[in-house]
């Protein structure tokens, strides 16, 4: 192929090469089990960088209703309708949590570990013996992700992991959006079934890392009451809407009752609970 | 610009293009800036040329890091 002569994938190639040997030779791990440790240390790597992400994620989905409202005001200028949710994000000091940075860092160990597997056995000087299976089902990962059965277990596999890190690190509200997401991997299973199992499995294994993320972020963020209705209420101006949210100003503008001025202490922590589940 | 000028601004629009059909196809991600990254990076090569584009789109991707703040921020 053309792009196998450019300088820099051949570089990266090299340095695939050295940690998968590493991870061989030193640790003793399987080759498959070498390229799991692989996507695993890349994934750490990129921790501070996700956690900064779901967190703005988090912090997004409380402006979801307004969000939607402009969406619909703008349903048919695709345009406005983005210029006027990036004004929105402005306004409210939201960080839009999607950013490309962190998913462009993976891009150099995808391309790096294609053209490692896709010339394996020379690579690394293995022999036709070579133990290049994983979990026994799939007998090799240099192979064609559809030459062996195991290999269509695996796919099913991807498509998964890969909703269900869509589900996880979706960030749009726009609900076309969100359904393109979720069944894009079944149509990219006629692409990956060309692929080397070992990238399917690379794949896999970020997937599966990202939905462990996803699940382990919302539990410690569920557990920790985050002050997040106190900060809505002295962001956004107050509306009629959100009046039942606003438990301060709104209970005193209001003149009311001491009785009435704890009901809507209570409709909060209700709201509150649901939100998170 | 003559066809001959036009061609390297092409060409990196033509990349552009390869990526957003392979790699960000599948793995996707909605960008926080608008336009978003690729976007950005096909109209500042059609503006500004092919190096100072790739420059202009480089910069555009190192500030799409989850510490900006993202926003309308259209190639000047």
């Amino acid at each position: 192929m053309m792009l196998f002569t450019i300088p820099i994938f051949s570089q990266l190639e090299t340095v695939m090469r050295h940690v998968l040997l590493w991870f061989h030779t030193s640790l003793h791990l399987p080759w498959a089990w070498a390229i799991v440790a692989t996507t695993v240390v890349v994934r750490m790597l990129l921790v501070p960088l996700t956690v900064k992400q779901i967190h703005s994620m988090q912090n997004l989905q409380r402006y979801a209703p307004q969000m939607k409202e402009i969406q619909k005001k703008y349903k048919h200028d695709r345009q406005k309708q983005n210029e006027e949710l990036m004004k929105f994000y402005r306004e409210n000091q939201i960080n839009p949590a999607a950013s490309c940075l962190p998913m462009l860092l993976q891009l150099p160990v995808f391309i790096a570990l294609y053209y490692t597997l896709r010339s394996f056995e020379s690579n690394f000087n293995v022999g036709p013996h070579a133990d290049l299976s994983f979990l026994h089902f799939i007998p090799s990962i240099s192979a064609h992700t559809t030459t062996y059965w195991g290999g269509y277990v695996l796919l099913v596999v991807y498509v998964a992991s890969q909703m269900a890190s869509s589900y996880f690190m979706m960030t749009t509200a726009d609900k076309m959006q969100r359904v393109l997401f979720m069944v894009m991997p079944v149509f990219f299973v006629f692409i990956i079934a060309h692929f080397p199992a070992g990238l399917v499995l690379y794949w896999v294994t970020t997937n599966l890392w990202t939905v462990g993320q996803g699940l382990i972020t919302r539990r410690l963020v569920a557990k920790t009451p985050a002050p997040a209705p106190e900060r809505r209420s002295s962001r956004t101006p107050p509306k009629p809407e959100a009046a039942p949210a606003i438990q301060g100003d709104g209970a005193q503008s209001r003149q009311e009752t001491t009785a009435p001025a704890q009901q809507p202490r209570q409709v909060r922590r209700k709201k509150k609970r649901t939100s998170r589940r | 610009m003559s066809a001959v000028l036009r061609v390297p601004s092409l060409l990196g629009v033509g990349l552009v293009w390869a990526y957003r059909l392979t790699f960000g196809a599948l793995f996707p991600t909605t960008c926080k800036y608008h336009p978003s990254c690729s976007e950005y990076a096909v109209q500042a090569v059609r503006r500004h040329g092919l190096a100072r584009g790739s420059v202009l789109a480089g910069w555009r991707l190192l500030r799409c890091n989850p510490w900006s703040r993202g926003g309308f921020d259209p190639v000047r």
